[in-house]
């Protein structure tokens, strides 16, 4: 076991690259948990990795798993809790700022000019997925459904979500 | 500040969020969308702009799922709206994990839950595409909008460019422009 202060110092250093570009996650987990202190094998990180693409919320909590490895449930509530704390922290000080920068007219500017980027940004993300997990025409008709279902009634997305989980038990 | 500060609780906050985590299968943008569904649309404790423009600080700043809850909290009650928006919001994944971690490491066992995943998967793919479709009605005006659009969802798609540096790009673009448009006209 690894104390607790020693862990908190991990994935706090991890959660200042994180916030960096989140994309660097795995590979760094990899490198530090796997190879450098080895407290886990690769077969059991890679678990780990499918694990949290299993689990509802972001791929991060792949560090709630590695810090159980590491020093069991406070290990993994340690974690979980450093490796967020500085993108918490540093979108917290923005937000503050949020309302006065938007006063400053060429920072609004600029803001509004941003917003045609992300709806790409979005666009890129349903592609990117579906390319990845639409593999037949059962999955496309499943998406049709859901996509009309989300534009065109008011029913909870969550519980349509959940009735997808469902439906996917049952139809596999 | 407004009148929205008194009306929402915490604990309102904290349940609402904690169900986004608890059903935010898929990652990254489609727990997004699912935020964007329900506090813009279903709840209107947010604007779309604003909204966006959290993603966009998301997007820069590493873990956007959970930067978008942050912000909309702290939109709603300030610092502790966003502290309790955020650990909503990690509480059911941490739970559910720190569960299975247990089962993993004591019994070496996964549960079969990709058979699930081949419902969810496909329906939030329709949820992004239905945020992406509403959020470029309001957003998309002109060619040169529509072209910023098409030119981050290329160079993510097809150039495989990280979403930070292309928004971090068109923020230079659109400050630029900004610029411009100030100085000649």
């Amino acid at each position: 076991m690894v104390s607790l202060l020693a862990l908190a110092w991990i994935y706090f250093r991890i959660g200042l690259i994180f916030v960096g570009g989140g994309y660097v996650l795995i590979p760094l987990l990899n490198h530090i948990m796997v190879q450098q202190y080895k407290w886990l094998t690769l077969r059991e990180f890679l678990d780990g990795l499918a694990l949290s693409q299993l689990t509802p919320g972001p791929l991060a909590m792949l560090a709630t798993f590695t810090g159980y490895r590491a020093g069991g449930f406070p290990g993994g509530l340690v974690a979980t809790a450093f490796i967020f704390l500085p993108c918490v922290t540093l979108m917290l000080i923005v937000s503050r700022n949020y309302e006065r920068l938007k006063k400053i007219d060429l920072i609004n500017s600029t803001l509004e000019g941003v917003l045609p980027a992300i709806v790409g940004l979005v666009a890129a993300a349903a592609w990117n997925l579906g390319a990845s997990s639409l593999s037949g025409v059962r999955e496309l008709v499943i998406m049709a459904i859901g996509f009309a279902v989300f534009k065109w009634t008011k029913i909870s997305p969550m519980i349509v979500i959940i009735g997808a989980g469902l439906v996917g038990l049952l139809i596999n | 500040m407004d009148t929205r500060e008194q009306t929402i609780s915490l604990t309102e906050i904290f349940l609402t969020f904690a169900r986004i985590g608890l059903t935010g299968f898929g990652g990254g943008m489609a727990i997004v969308a699912l935020v964007e569904r329900i506090c813009v649309r279903q709840k209107g404790w947010i604007t779309s702009e604003q909204f966006m423009h959290g993603l966009a600080f998301g997007q820069i700043l590493g873990p956007f799922s959970l930067n978008v809850c942050t912000f909309t909290g702290h939109h709603l009650r300030g610092i502790r709206g966003g502290i309790v928006a955020a650990i909503g919001f990690i509480l059911p994944s941490f739970l559910l994990v720190s569960l299975l971690s247990w089962l993993y490491f004591n019994y070496n066992e996964l549960p079969q839950l990709q058979a699930a995943l081949r419902g969810t998967n496909p329906v939030v793919i329709g949820l992004i595409v239905v945020v992406a479709i509403d959020m470029g009605r309001k957003q998309i005006r002109g060619a040169n909008s529509a072209l910023l659009a098409l030119a981050a969802f290329g160079a993510t798609v097809f150039l495989k460019l990280n979403a930070a540096w292309v928004l971090l790009a068109a923020a230079l673009w659109s400050l630029v422009a900004s610029i411009w448009r100030r100085r000649y006209s």
